[in-house]
């Protein structure tokens, strides 16, 4: 049985609009995903209904097993993180430590496996320097960082990402390409939302395209990228090497550099 | 003609609350360039930007060291209200961006000439101009807290636009923004570049500052450490050690250049990269 | 766009002011519960003047109608009292009772309503520029202006803190005591947001030409007219004459 069963999903809003139409998928346990489409595609709505902050109008959704709709969002927590868009809808605490530090003490551990989770979360998410500061001293890309590593101190199962590379130099995005490989050696199921198709090419295998309410595509990255139905209906962009190679006429659905060039003298070879 | 003159600046905030400091900076702005500024998060783009626009040293304290010349006079001897009227300023959060005192989108853009006391009709005629020009008819009446992050960086623009700056400084203005908001944006800044004005823009998307952009300069630890026109130092490998980022265009360029260098020439877009890759395909076939 | 042209909707804010301080004053200096019930019916007719009227009602019903019933059903159950009107086991309703939760509720209606229509029918904007044209600094009636205007947005903001929250483990929904602990993660938030959100608020101020000296123009210039004189003078002088008439039936 998948971890994570999406079954038959429909949300509609109180004021009658209706988000998310008909959506079924499973996720499994340590698998990586990213959720792509336009804004209002729905989403976000999708994964918000993963950890309870709607609930299915129609549909069931099962973590592990649990019906979401018997349980709160609290409740829900324990097993699924969710890193919000805007790191300021979350950042109460006066330094970065106690930030950090709420969600396993509401856990109820000891001072010390605090202290022990926090310090190498915080390693993980490469703010270690600044745990007495205040967040709010932090420049935004930075603040985002310290509710990752809010997140990952829960020690939870599922990790959604909203948006992570938003506002991310490159530097920023490397630390979140590690923090998502960690999250997966250590059998975490990733998901992320995201409008970076770089980013998704880099990170992801399997990749959900989202329009108009519903799942159009449910597959590898490669035929996502290069299903220029897909691509048309959803009005995503297709990676920039990938259109090179297309408007080259390669025969290979190219995704990387490093495909790129390989194609180039191979095919160079063979004439 | 030399609009913006900056020599040997240095600065560093009061507090350290976070900002970066500038190191030693020089560089020169001419009148209708566009400029963008690169580099890694706390390089000191917005404390440059700052400086360029006078809150540093009008607005934040702390001490500013060298010269900074705008159209032939020190940024320090500038009036605020004339600073107002001649640069622009755009920045990264579209939510902080509106006056917060007005209930149409209409009133919004009108606030600023309101301040500068500009007659009724006038203000009417112009707002309605900006209105057409950005194509945001449909947002007019709507109340600014109620529009989308794209909608609101929009309307942030129309607001300075209509204002007339000759100069913008615009700083990461598309980074909170999805595809379709930072497309509009773009759209917005080529406008503006057509209409003849300097714009200084930092921003992270590189391949859309390869498609547009005159002059790049790129930060490191609060120097501007390489810079000139666009093509040359997005085709220069060296920028990727200050991890500003390169075009993927040229990214793959660079790497088809180390498997074979007779690939000489570096493409920093689409067009260029297409170009180059087959004149250099055809020559590798002769041989 | 505002301003429609509307006789109500056109009278300076004092002006418009003069209802709620009318109201508030002569239903003290008329003790008629009556009296006071009428000042509903009042603001209703200057409601259906400024084309406002359906706007007001809604206010009045959603926000004043279970209030005074249930001011009204206490008082008339709870304060003492000999004669009986009604009795059910050990409820009973005393005359004392009703007479005093109507004279209650008459007041709490009467200003309510007064102050709910003057809000409705002047726009915060121009409270702001009144302000400014009797001698107050610029920066004060923005800080009013700005925080009306804000009010909306700080119960969007605390909906989707609450969201944050609760994702992060942070209880929300249950018992009295799980919701008075969720208070500081949501409220901590929006306060501490607010406050790193300023120094972004004055440099958009700042770009907007906010702090330049000199005449300021206004989209929606107010102009105190001759009619505007009028019905202050009018108003004071009915305020005069109630509180002459009851000095003189004072007993």
């Amino acid at each position: 049985m998948s971890f994570i069963q999406i079954r038959d999903v429909s949300y509609t809003y109180p004021n009658g609009f209706m988000a998310v139409k008909r959506v079924s998928t499973n996720i499994e346990k340590g698998e990586k995903l990213a959720i792509v489409g336009q804004n209002g595609a729905g989403k976000t709505t999708t994964v918000k209904m993963m950890n309870g902050l709607l609930r299915p109008s129609k549909g069931d959704i099962f973590i592990d097993g649990l019906n979401t709709k018997g349980y709160t969002t609290a409740q829900i927590s324990k097993r699924v993180g969710y890193v919000f868009q805007n790191p300021d809808d979350q950042i109460f605490h006066s330094d970065v430590y106690s930030e950090i530090a709420y969600g396993p003490k509401k856990k109820g551990l000891s001072e010390e496996e605090i202290s022990n989770r926090v310090e190498k979360v915080a390693k993980l998410a490469g703010i270690d320097r600044y745990l007495d500061e205040n967040p709010y001293n932090l420049p935004f890309s930075t603040r985002k960082f310290v509710t990752i590593a809010c997140v990952l101190a829960m020690d939870v199962d599922v990790v959604i990402l909203d948006e992570p590379t938003a506002g991310q130099d490159y530097v920023g995005m490397a630390q979140i390409t590690k923090l998502i490989n960690y999250l997966q050696k250590n059998n975490k199921t990733v998901i992320t939302i995201t409008h970076d198709m770089e980013f998704v090419v880099n990170n992801f295998e399997r990749v959900i395209v989202m329009a108009n309410k519903q799942i159009i595509a449910d597959k590898n990255k490669r035929d996502v990228f290069w299903d220029f139905n897909v691509i048309e209906q959803s009005s995503i962009k297709q990676p920039y090497i990938s259109e090179l190679a297309n408007s080259m006429s390669f025969e290979s659905k190219i995704l990387t550099i490093d495909e790129f060039v390989n194609y180039l003298f191979n095919s160079k070879k063979k004439v | 003609m030399v609009l913006i003159q900056a020599r040997n600046i240095t600065y560093k905030y009061p507090i350290n609350d976070g900002q970066s400091a500038l190191k030693n900076v020089n560089f020169t702005i001419e009148e209708g360039g566009f400029y963008a500024i690169i580099g890694k998060s706390a390089a000191g783009k917005t404390t440059l930007c700052n400086v360029i626009r006078g809150f540093i040293p009008h607005f934040h304290r702390g001490d500013l060291q060298g010269e900074l010349i705008v159209e032939g006079k020190d940024i320090r001897e500038w009036e605020m209200d004339e600073l107002a009227k001649k640069i622009g300023f755009i920045f990264q959060n579209p939510f902080t961006q509106i006056s917060g005192v007005k209930d149409t989108v209409f009133d919004e853009i009108a606030y600023g000439l309101e301040n500068l006391g500009v007659e009724v009709s006038e203000i009417k005629a112009r707002v309605k101009q900006i209105i057409n020009l950005l194509g945001i008819e449909h947002l007019q009446d709507k109340n600014p807290y109620e529009l989308s992050g794209g909608q609101k960086q929009r309307v942030a623009f129309a607001a300075v636009i209509v204002m007339d700056p000759d100069i913008l400084v615009i700083d990461e203005p598309t980074s909170q923004l999805d595809p379709k908001g930072t497309k509009d944006i773009f759209e917005i800044i080529k406008l503006l570049k057509e209409r003849g004005k300097t714009i200084i823009l930092v921003e992270h998307k590189i391949e859309l500052i390869a498609e547009n952009a005159d002059y790049v300069y790129v930060m490191h630890e609060g120097e501007i450490v390489h810079g000139g026109k666009m093509e040359h130092v997005f085709s220069d490998p060296k920028v990727l050690e200050y991890e500003a980022g390169l075009p993927q265009y040229a990214l793959l360029g660079i790497e088809v250049q180390k498997r074979n260098p007779s690939f000489s020439r570096i493409p920093i877009n689409k067009s260029q990269a297409e170009k180059e890759l087959k004149k250099w395909m055809e020559k590798q076939e002769v041989y | 766009m505002r301003h429609i042209e509307n006789f109500v909707l056109n009278l300076y804010p004092s002006t418009k002011l003069m209802l709620p301080i009318f109201v508030a004053i002569s239903i003290f200096l008329v003790p008629s519960y009556y009296y006071a019930y009428m000042m509903l019916p009042l603001c209703m007719v200057i409601a259906l003047l400024a084309g406002k009227l359906k706007e007001f009602m809604e206010l009045v019903i959603k926000g004043l109608l279970v209030l005074v019933l249930f001011i009204f059903i206490m008082q008339s159950i709870i304060a003492p009292g000999e004669e009986i009107l009604w009795n059910w086991g050990i409820i009973s309703v005393k005359k004392e009772g009703v007479i005093l939760s109507l004279t209650l509720t008459s007041r709490i209606v009467a200003i309510a309503s007064a102050f709910l229509l003057f809000f409705r029918i002047t726009p915060i904007q121009d409270i702001g520029q009144a302000l400014e044209k009797v001698g107050m600094s610029p920066k004060f009636s923005y800080a009013i202006i700005a925080t009306f205007q804000f009010i909306p947005e700080i119960s969007k903001r605390s909906k989707v803190i609450m969201e944050a929250q609760k994702s992060r483990g942070v209880e929300t929904e249950g018992s009295l005591l799980t919701r008075i602990r969720a208070f500081i993660p949501v409220l901590g938030p929006l306060v501490l947001s607010s406050i790193s959100n300023t120094e972004e608020r004055a440099i958009t101020l700042e770009t907007r030409g906010f702090s330049i000296k000199g005449k300021k123009s206004h989209l929606y210039e107010i102009k105190k007219s001759n009619v505007d004189i009028a019905i202050q003078i009018f108003t004071i002088i009915l305020m005069i004459f109630l509180l002459v008439g009851r000095l003189l039936t004072w007993y």
